[in-house]
């Protein structure tokens, strides 16, 4: 009875300590599209309207930059579904990232976020990456300066910002703060206004033309089998939502498309040798996160690098079942990538049908989102 | 050029069959009575709805047993499905090539409590071309694989005679 009493005080004060540095939970409405489930937000970032105001204001504020020229949407532009049209990202100092900026639609959805590193799941961790990054350098910030957080103090605005998305707090500016605001407008930037979306969820069969439903045919075809990465509702890879059993099927993979088969070891021209560079496991060279395939007629060019300029190039190489470089430093059969994944076995498509397969691209297109003023940059509408 | 040849040969050796056209679905192989599966055939015959778990929401299947369509065809379901019968399996072929397997038994209710269906109808709608126009669904199968879209064929194989 005795240890009943203690154990209870004790669960007592550590909830109560725990309390006291917890957050409240504010009532907060996704307002979900019909086939989209509620995300799985970290228990200790949960969302509020105000949290998802700072973290807007502070996405597309250049003070986030070491030497203030940019901010996270300089490479995530909303009207390109939040992509830069670069092959590769090029930071704040003019350093080229090796590979491209990825479309952040739907990323709250994402069982990971980074084109190759399996280890950053969640938004407010991957934040730091681009902040604080030196290999490459992104924005260009540098750990433990005070610089960033005197900045953000200087701003009007920001005071009432934080302490209306973190009430409890005495001081409400902390780096830690500026990441759980920043993922909770992630999270909200949710894309299913497509014409595809109108097909489906609304039953409208005028929403997508004739070529483009036989093109979705093809898509989610046993020849093509671009469904099997590129499945769900977000078209991407492994997806996670409140619900989702965790650890089961349709877990984390990465993909080894045969993009390229280069002497030596590593198949993949370095540094891009894909979740390798985390792992270190020689089974995991040239594997690489499946994207959302949702805007992706507004997110060229392609593939992890930029490698593929058109949607047409994309088709080619899964067609031939991995790209073949005839000369230069990238020269190989990439079809014979000793770590390509059987999936990808190449198809024969007629240019027709190809046509229909990219119509079928094309209305996975949100031209709302690429629109829609909640995600639009509101510094330029507050001036 | 001699890589982008031969990369093309292997490219060409490696490729997969082209979606057939449509036809009419049936059921048939070691059949006394093959059907063809018609829209309004479907209709006509005893519906069953099964409720699957799609990506965190329900979705409403709605079709005919898959044992209603064999027992129909004169397969050995029922009372008939003992001794050798039992190892007979059912191949389901779709028009892009792909096939998965039952066996006899797991599709005749007199044999297994599950609602596996060939549908033609989901939340109160056609199927979407890339589905149908008809499919199977396994409700209780862990994973979707079986559920096998653009139904082609289904095929009763007896392993002894």
């Amino acid at each position: 009875m005795r240890s009943s009493v203690v154990v209870a005080i004790l669960l007592w004060s550590a909830a109560a300590a725990f309390g006291a540095r917890a957050q409240p939970a504010p009532a907060f409405s996704w307002t979900l599209p019909a086939r989209f489930p509620t995300p799985r937000v970290p228990p200790n970032n949960p969302m509020s309207d105000a949290k998802v105001t700072l973290g807007r204001f502070l996405f597309y504020d250049t003070r986030l930059s070491g030497n203030g020229t940019q901010a996270c949407a300089t490479c995530h532009e909303q009207a390109r579904a939040f992509t830069d049209g670069r092959a590769q990202a090029v930071g704040s100092t003019g350093e080229v990232h090796p590979r491209g900026s990825m479309s952040l639609v739907n990323v709250a959805y994402a069982a990971t976020l980074t084109w190759g590193d399996p280890t950053v799941t969640r938004l407010e961790d991957q934040a730091l990456v681009p902040m604080f990054g030196t290999h490459p350098v992104e924005l260009g910030l540098t750990k433990d300066d005070p610089t960033l957080m005197a900045r953000l103090r200087l701003e009007p605005r920001y005071r009432t910002l934080f302490a209306q998305a973190f009430t409890t707090d005495t001081d409400p500016f902390s780096l830690e703060h500026v990441t759980q605001a920043l993922a909770a407008f992630e999270r909200t930037v949710i894309s299913a206004r497509s014409p595809y979306d109108r097909y489906h969820t609304d039953r409208d069969d005028t929403a997508i033309s004739a070529s483009a439903r036989r093109g979705e045919t093809l898509f989610f075809s046993q020849p093509l089998s671009c469904f099997r990465c590129h499945g769900g509702f977000t078209f991407s890879g492994a997806v996670d939502f409140e619900g989702r059993r965790q650890g089961g099927e349709g877990g984390v993979e990465f993909h080894n498309t045969g993009l390229y088969n280069i002497a030596g070891l590593l198949s993949y021209p370095p540094p891009n040798t894909g979740a390798y560079e985390a792992t270190h496991k020689p089974e995991d060279i040239g594997k690489f996160k499946a994207p959302t395939l949702r805007n992706i007629a507004v997110t060229a060019p392609y593939m992890h690098d930029g490698s593929a300029a058109t949607l047409e190039d994309v088709v080619a190489h899964y067609a031939a079942g991995g790209r073949t470089i005839a000369s230069g430093p990238y020269q190989g059969v990439g079809h014979d990538n000793p770590n390509k994944s059987p999936t990808i076995r190449g198809f024969v498509l007629t240019p027709d049908q190809r046509d229909d397969l990219i119509a079928f691209l094309r209305a996975l297109t949100d031209e709302p989102l690429l629109r829609d003023p909640r995600f639009g940059n509101p510094w330029k509408e507050s001036q | 050029m001699l890589l982008v040849v031969l990369a093309s040969i292997v490219a060409v050796l490696g490729q997969a069959p082209a979606i057939t056209s449509d036809t009419t679905p049936v059921v048939g192989g070691d059949v006394t009575t093959p059907l063809t599966l018609t829209p309004a055939d479907l209709k006509a015959l005893p519906r069953t709805t099964v409720t699957v778990a799609e990506e965190g929401r329900e979705v409403r299947y709605e079709g005919v047993l898959v044992g209603e369509l064999l027992k129909r065809a004169g397969a050995p379901v029922g009372r008939d499905l003992s001794g050798k019968a039992v190892a007979t399996y059912v191949r389901a072929s779709a028009k892009d090539g792909y096939q998965v397997v039952f066996s006899l038994a797991e599709l005749d209710p007199a044999f297994t409590a599950n609602d596996i269906i060939v549908a033609d109808a989901i939340d109160g709608k056609p199927l979407f071309d890339y589905q149908g126009p008809l499919r199977i669904v396994a409700p209780h199968d862990k994973r979707g694989a079986r559920s096998i879209r653009m139904l082609q064929r289904i095929e009763v194989v007896r392993l002894v005679k």
